[in-house]
C-alpha cells in the first residue's frame, strides 16, 4: 500500500516557552488551540502552508491548574478542556469577541537534563510577546472534587464524560452542561472515549505507582445510559492507559500504552474489537518509555501515536505495519505530550515537549 | 543479619540461627564497651522511651509536602491547605496530618551530605557517612541499646520490610540486629510452635538442661549468647501473636488505610504497645525523577490515613508522650523540576518531621528561601538531626563507645541537640 504521508513534513513551529504543553486540539481545519500545565489555552490561525510563523491570537483564562485534555465538540463550535483545579470548561471556539491583552511567550524556566546541581532558577530571556484576544469561558461544569484526567464527547455532540482522580465518572449533557449521572471506579480514571454508537464508553483506570502497584491498572467497558458495566477488559489489556479512541467507523477501539514512564520499550498501541473487546493486534515496534497520546485518522486508514520518545508513529489499521515515524528519535526525557489530526485529515498538531512548541504537520497536501 | 523475607530459604533453624544474632540478650565478647553507657542506659530504660521511624524510601519532595512554595516557578501543581495551627500549611493531600499540626516539628532546614540512594540510606540511618567505612549503627540498633526491656519476649529492634535498607547494629554487636519481619508485619508459619505450649515449654526445660550440662564443660560467653537465643526463640514464639495483627486490621484499616503501608504503621503501633523499643518501617516509590507529581499524590493518599491514625493512636493509649514518631527519607528532592515532570536528588535543603517522644509540636523548625534551593534559616545537620532524636529519647548523643580499642560517638563531634524542638 502506497504511504500517502510520505510527503509529511513541519509546517510551522509555535513556540510557547511558558510551561508543558500539556494538549492541544485542532478547531477546524486551520485554528489549532494549545493547553499548558499552567493552566493557559492560546489559539493560533494557520496560514496556508509557506505562510508566516503565527502568532496567537487568543488566549483563554480561567483555568488555575493544570489542563490535561481539550477537545472539541463535534459542530467545530465548542472548545472544552478539562484541569486539576477540578473544572471543566466550555470556550466559544470560534468567537472573536474579548479583551485586548498581551500574552509572554518565553517565560517559563524548562531546565533539561538531570537538575541536582541546579542551584537557582535560570534568568529569563527578553520577553517575546504576543497581542491576544483575551476570553473567558462560556460554561463550567463543577460536578468533580480531583484532578480530571479523562474527557470524551460523543459523537452526536450530545454528551460528555469526565472522569476524575477521584475515580468518578460522570456523564454530562453536554449542550446543557448538566449532570446526568455518575459513578464510582476503583482507580483513578486516566482516560475515557465514547463509542461512536453513542452507548459505550471506554475506561482506563490507573493509580500510579513507582514500585508497588497496589490496585492494578484497569479497563471497562460502561454503559453510558446507566452505568453499568458491560465488559471487563482489565486481563485483556494490561497496564495503565494514556489515552483510548474509537475510530470515526466503529470499527476499532485502541488504546495506548504508558500512564507513566516504564523502564521498558514495550509502550504499545493495542487495537481491540470494540463490540467485544478483544485484542486484534499490538503494534510494534511500541514507543520507548510510553504512549502520551492516540488519534486515528479521518481517511479509516491510519493510526497515530505520540510517545516518550519525541516520535509520533503513523501505523496503517489493516495489517498493524509502522507506516512511518515523525520527528526525532530521543531516548529518554523528550515527550510528545499531545497530538491532534485536523477534521480534513490534512494536518497534525502535536506538543513537543522538549522544545516547547508546538509542531504543526502537512501530512498531506495543504 | 537475617531476614525473613525469603521463604524459600528459611526454616525453623535458620530462625534459630538468625535469634542468636538479633535477638539475643548478652554481649558478645569484644562487641562494644558496654560498661561505659550502663548508667545511660539504666536511665534510658527507666524512660521508657521507644521510637517509630517512618522511611520515605527514595527521596520525599519536601516542595511537595511540608515547605510548599505557592505562586514559584518551583511549586509544582500542589496547593496548600491550613493546619490546626496558625502558619503552617501543608500539602492538599495531606488533609489528615494537617489535624495533627499541632505535634508535628517541622525541620524545613535539613542540609545533608549524601544524596545518593545507598549512601543515603546509611547516614541517614546512622548520622555517620559511609565512606568513613566504618561499622556505625543505625538509630534502631543505639534505641535497642538504649531503651530496651530485658524482660520483654519481643525484639527491641523490628523492621517491617527491608525497603529502607539493612545498615545493621555495627559496633553495638549483633544482639541489636534488626529483627525484619514481612511487609505485612507478619512473622512466617514456621514460626508458630508444632506443639502446644505445654509440650514446648517441657522441650525447653530439656534443652536447657542438656545444654548446661554442656556448657559446664565448655564455658565462654558465646555458648552462653547461643543459649540465651534459644531461650528467647522459644519466648518471641510465646509472643508470636503480638505480630498478626490480622483481626484489628479489619476494624482499624478504614482509618489507617487498606494499604501495606497503612497496615505496618499499624503493627508498629501494635509493637510498640507491646513494648518494642524501636520499629521501623518504610513507604517506597519517591524516587520521582519522572512523573513526580502523580505517583507523589498517590503516595500521599496512603500516606496521610496511616500516619494520622499512628499519631492518633499513640495519643489515644498515652503512648506518644514517649513515642517519637519520625518521618525521613534519605534526601529530598530538587527545588527545580525537569524535563521529564520529576524532581531529582537534592540534600541541600529538605525537610524531616519529629512528632511525640518530648518533642514540641506545631512548630516549624528552619527555613528555605524564597524558591527552596538553599536554607535560609537554622541548618540542620546528620548529626543534629540525631542528636535532637537521641536527647529526647533519653540517650546521651556524646555516648561513647569503642570499637575494639578505637573510641566512637554516637554522634559526629561539633553534633548538638536543637532546644527549641525539645519540650
Amino acid at each position: 500500500m502506497a504511504d500517502p504521508f510520505a510527503d509529511a513534513k513541519v509546517i510551522f513551529t509555535l513556540p510557547w516557552n511558558s510551561e508543558v504543553i500539556s494538549a492541544v486540539a485542532f478547531i477546524g481545519n486551520d485554528k489549532v488551540a494549545a493547553a499548558n500545565k499552567r493552566g493557559d489555552i492560546l489559539i493560533w490561525n494557520l496560514p496556508p502552508a509557506g505562510g508566516k510563523t503565527p502568532d496567537p491570537v487568543r488566549r483563554l483564562v480561567g483555568h488555575t491548574g493544570e489542563i490535561n485534555r481539550l477537545l472539541v465538540t463535534p459542530d467545530g463550535k465548542t472548545l472544552i478542556s478539562a484541569s486539576n483545579d477540578r473544572t471543566v470548561k466550555y470556550w466559544d471556539a470560534l468567537s472573536d469577541a474579548g479583551t485586548p491583552g498581551t500574552i509572554v511567550l518565553n517565560d517559563g524556566t524548562p531546565l533539561k537534563g538531570v537538575v541536582e546541581k541546579v542551584d537557582k532558577l535560570p534568568a529569563l530571556p527578553p520577553p517575546v510577546e504576543a497581542k491576544v484576544i483575551v476570553q473567558k469561558p462560556i460554561k463550567e461544569l463543577a460536578g468533580h472534587k480531583e484532578w480530571i484526567q479523562a474527557l470524551a464527547v460523543s459523537w452526536n455532540g450530545k454528551r460528555l464524560v469526565s472522569g476524575d482522580d477521584q475515580g468518578a465518572i460522570i456523564v454530562w449533557d453536554l449542550p446543557a452542561g448538566k449532570e446526568l449521572l455518575r459513578w464510582p471506579c476503583k482507580n483513578w480514571v486516566r482516560s475515557l472515549a465514547i463509542a461512536p454508537e453513542g452507548k459505550t464508553v471506554a475506561a482506563s483506570q490507573h493509580v500510579p505507582g513507582r514500585d508497588k502497584i497496589v490496585v492494578p491498572p484497569s479497563f471497562h467497558l460502561w454503559n453510558l445510559e446507566t452505568g453499568e458495566m458491560k465488559v471487563d477488559l482489565t486481563k485483556e489489556v494490561t497496564g495503565g492507559m494514556s489515552a483510548i479512541a474509537y475510530s470515526p467507523d466503529g470499527k476499532w477501539l485502541a488504546t495506548g500504552r504508558g500512564n507513566i514512564e516504564v523502564e521498558r520499550p514495550d509502550s504499545r498501541v493495542t487495537l481491540l474489537d470494540p463490540s467485544t473487546g478483544k485484542k486484534i493486534r499490538e503494534l510494534t515496534p511500541g514507543h520507548s518509555r510510553g504512549v502520551t497520546d492516540i488519534a486515528f485518522h479521518p481517511d479509516g486508514k491510519h493510526i497515530f501515536s505520540a510517545g516518550r520518545d519525541q516520535l509520533v508513529k503513523v501505523w496503517q489499521l489493516a495489517d498493524g505495519k509502522l507506516v512511518r515515524d515523525l520527528g526525532k528519535f530521543a531516548e529518554r526525557g523528550y515527550w510528545i505530550t499531545s497530538i491532534a489530526i485536523s477534521p480534513d485529515g490534512r494536518c497534525l498538531a502535536a506538543a513537543d515537549d522538549s522544545t516547547r512548541q508546538v509542531v504543526i504537520y502537512a501530512l498531506t497536501g495543504r | 543479619m537475617f531476614s525473613f523475607h525469603d521463604k524459600n530459604h528459611l526454616s525453623r533453624r535458620s530462625l534459630m540461627k538468625g535469634l542468636l544474632t538479633t535477638a539475643s540478650g548478652l554481649a558478645v565478647a569484644n562487641w562494644g564497651a558496654l560498661t561505659h553507657s550502663q548508667t545511660i542506659a539504666a536511665e534510658a530504660k527507666r524512660s521508657g522511651k521507644r521510637c517509630i521511624m517512618l522511611y520515605m524510601e527514595g527521596g520525599v519532595s519536601q516542595i511537595d509536602t511540608f515547605d510548599m512554595k505557592p505562586g514559584r516557578p518551583t511549586a509544582g501543581p500542589f496547593l496548600p491547605i491550613q493546619t490546626k495551627v496558625n502558619g503552617i500549611q501543608v500539602c492538599e493531600y495531606l488533609p489528615k496530618i494537617a489535624t495533627h499540626a499541632d505535634k508535628l516539628a517541622i525541620i524545613r532546614s535539613m542540609k545533608t551530605q549524601s544524596v545518593d540512594h545507598g549512601i543515603g540510606g546509611y547516614h541517614m540511618h546512622t548520622c555517620y557517612p559511609s565512606s568513613q567505612r566504618f561499622p556505625h549503627p543505625e538509630i534502631g540498633a543505639m534505641v535497642a541499646k538504649y531503651c530496651e526491656n530485658p524482660d520483654s519476649d519481643l525484639p527491641s529492634f523490628v523492621k517491617i520490610g527491608s525497603g529502607s535498607g539493612l545498615y545493621g547494629a555495627g559496633y553495638l554487636g549483633p544482639q541489636f540486629e534488626p529483627f525484619v519481619v514481612a511487609d505485612d508485619g507478619k512473622l512466617p508459619g514456621f514460626a508458630n510452635p508444632s506443639v502446644v505450649p505445654d509440650i514446648q515449654d517441657r522441650r525447653g526445660e530439656l534443652l536447657n538442661f542438656m545444654e548446661q550440662r554442656f556448657a559446664e564443660q565448655r564455658p565462654g560467653e558465646p555458648f552462653a549468647a547461643h543459649r540465651t537465643s534459644e531461650l528467647r526463640t522459644l519466648r518471641l514464639m510465646k509472643a508470636r501473636k503480638t505480630f498478626d495483627v490480622s483481626a484489628e486490621w479489619e476494624k482499624a484499616k478504614s482509618r489507617y488505610g487498606d494499604s501495606s503501608f497503612g497496615r505496618a504503621c499499624f503493627t508498629a503501633f501494635k509493637l510498640v504497645e507491646a513494648g518494642v523499643s524501636f520499629v521501623e518501617t518504610s513507604h517506597q516509590g519517591y524516587d520521582g525523577h519522572n512523573d513526580n507529581f502523580p505517583v507523589h499524590k498517590a503516595n500521599l493518599q496512603v500516606l496521610d490515613p496511616a500516619w494520622a491514625s499512628l499519631l492518633q493512636d499513640l495519643q489515644d493509649r498515652g503512648l506518644l508522650k514517649d513515642t517519637l514518631v519520625v518521618w525521613t527519607s534519605e534526601f529530598g528532592r530538587t527545588p527545580a523540576i525537569n524535563f521529564q515532570a520529576g524532581r531529582d536528588h537534592f540534600g541541600r535543603a529538605w525537610t524531616i518531621v519529629l512528632a511525640g517522644g518530648g518533642i514540641k509540636g506545631g512548630q516549624h523548625y528552619g527555613a528555605s528561601n524564597r524558591d527552596g534551593f538553599e536554607v535560609q534559616d537554622n541548618p540542620v545537620n546528620e548529626g543534629d538531626l540525631f542528636a535532637t532524636m537521641y536527647k529526647t529519647l533519653g540517650i546521651n548523643h556524646r555516648a561513647k563507645h569503642f570499637l575494639g580499642s578505637r573510641p566512637i560517638w554516637a554522634t559526629p563531634d561539633g553534633a548538638k541537640p536543637i532546644q527549641e524542638l525539645l519540650g
